[in-house]
């Protein structure tokens, strides 16, 4: 009996001091504090995603760039960007190299499980980019039974899959690590078309007009670009400030020039949580 | 096929990165010679539990893909509450392990070509173990194994074209990031490989030379 209650006594001991710690961490943990603090939002990214991320002259450039500019601005912090190629970004994030992710990518359901979404910037509806020179695609349901691309684990991919199984004869979808590889695959002529998001392949498509043309109308379902941070409790200060910036953006039309300066149109995107098509 | 002035305009970024791929590749190198020069040893202990550490050693670095452990570096160790190092630190940790494996079965060959007569000599003339290695054994298994040295300098600056995984920007990350966005994929792709025969036919100039250079002093 003297044993138990010793052991007791003790445990009762290693309880208190077990929650006195965790309220100590529970108190630190607040990113919006930490960010503050450290006077310095750390953004990763890839500068491989036009017009979103890419490199003119080594220097950065793109919607990111000026989109996180503002967003600091209303934080009260500066921003840095760490480019990492795209399959080392997410795994990043969760090892907290850095405390938001720009990308953007696509608000899927399965994603929102694992990550806090900000409040989206762009839509991100999927269609296909084929050679500028004698294509054999002018409109999306052309890809049955030929070879077509898309980044590797991307929403991208799982939309042209999707697309491809209602079509009469298979399509044979390779996967690349990144789109670019496949835009580059399009002039070897390994594949017929890629399939991206309409922001992206159509900035792509204006800025090679010789290389690349845009096949529409878009095949896919209406969906979203987000920017995402961690969904762990202590991330939800950020991302809740991040998304009052975003809303601010909103109302006084920063949002929208950017978007018209970088997408070439302005674009609906939801103000408030909302239910991903898929 | 080549547009020259896109070329020329390109060329200063690759020469900063250069200077990434360059400084990671020697800090890699002489950490790495350090390790490979101790883990080497320890293969050829007379104690067995050393013997089986060297062993160890060798069959996690040597085994594991590079590419998987400068993941598991920078990615998985923070988590288990070791130090969030910076991209730079565990580009060099990661490529000093792996190179440190590979150097240390390069060391282990030329420590056992040393006839075992001139260590006993050394050993009466009251050598310590730590003199004989760094006066006798070292500079004597470096020329002896310098061909396979200098393969491994080479192949360590081309495996060094795996840190961008880590959020480094190197000379290979630099051409990808050129190329993704100016979309000549071949050219771009071109002056990298043409960048890393720059780094490297030297390398193996100037190591001919020295083999040639020891040879004629020493033999």
């Amino acid at each position: 009996m003297q044993l138990d209650s010793l052991f007791s006594k003790k445990f009762n001991g290693l309880c208190i001091a077990l929650t006195l710690a965790g309220a100590c961490m529970a108190a630190q943990a607040d990113q919006l504090a930490d960010v503050k603090k450290s006077g310095e939002l750390v953004v990763g990214t890839e500068l491989q995603f036009a017009p979103f991320d890419f490199t003119e002259n080594g220097k950065q450039k793109g919607m990111n760039a000026e989109l996180f500019e503002q967003l600091g601005k209303e934080l009260g912090v500066k921003v840095r960007f760490m480019d990492l190629p795209w399959p080392s970004v997410l795994p990043g994030l969760e090892a907290k190299k850095f405390d938001v992710v720009a990308g953007p990518i696509i608000v899927t359901k399965a994603r929102k499980e694992r990550y806090h979404f900000v409040l989206p910037i762009a839509e991100a509806t999927v269609a296909l980019m084929v050679s500028a020179k004698d294509s054999p695609i002018s409109k999306p349901e052309d890809i049955a039974g030929k070879v077509v691309g898309a980044g590797k684990g991307s929403a991208q991919l799982e939309e042209l899959k999707t697309f491809a199984a209602t079509l009469p004869k298979k399509v044979d979808v390779r996967e690349y690590i990144d789109n670019n590889q496949a835009y580059a695959e399009l002039g070897t002529k390994r594949i017929v078309a890629v399939a991206n998001s309409l922001p992206n392949i159509s900035y792509v498509a204006a800025q090679h007009p010789d290389k690349y043309k845009v096949v529409m109308p878009p095949f896919g379902k209406k969906s979203y670009f987000a920017y995402l941070g961690r969904k762990d409790d202590d991330a939800n200060s950020l991302i809740a400030a991040l998304d009052s910036a975003m809303l601010k953006m909103h109302e006084d039309g920063r949002l929208a020039a950017l978007q018209k300066k970088w997408l070439g149109t302005e674009m609906d995107v939801p103000k408030a949580d909302f239910e991903p098509t898929w | 096929m080549f547009d020259w002035p896109l070329l020329l305009q390109n060329l200063p970024l690759l020469l900063d990165s250069l200077l990434v791929t360059l400084e990671i590749s020697v800090a890699a190198l002489a950490i790495g010679f350090v390790i490979g020069v101790i883990v080497g040893s320890l293969r050829l202990s007379p104690l067995p539990l050393l013997r089986r550490l060297g062993g160890a050693y060798i069959f996690v670095f040597r085994g594991i893909p590079l590419l998987v452990q400068l993941l598991f570096i920078y990615y998985f160790l923070p988590r288990i509450g070791l130090p969030n190092v910076s991209p730079m630190v565990a580009a060099v940790i990661g490529l000093s392990l792996a190179a440190g494996a590979y150097i240390a079965e390069i060391m282990r060959g030329g420590f056992l070509a040393i006839p075992g007569g001139q260590l006993e000599a050394a050993g009466l003339l009251g050598l310590s173990s730590g003199q004989m290695l760094v006066r006798i054994r070292v500079p004597q298994a470096v020329r002896l194994t310098l061909p396979a040295l200098v393969n491994e300098m080479i192949l360590l600056i081309k495996a060094s074209s795996l840190v961008s995984v880590v959020g480094l920007a190197d000379l290979t990350r630099t051409a990808q990031n050129i190329a993704a966005s100016d979309y000549m994929f071949v050219q771009d792709y071109l002056m990298l490989a043409g960048f890393y025969c720059l780094i490297n036919i030297p390398l193996a100039f100037f190591g001919g030379l020295l083999e040639r250079h020891l040879k004629e002093r020493y033999a």
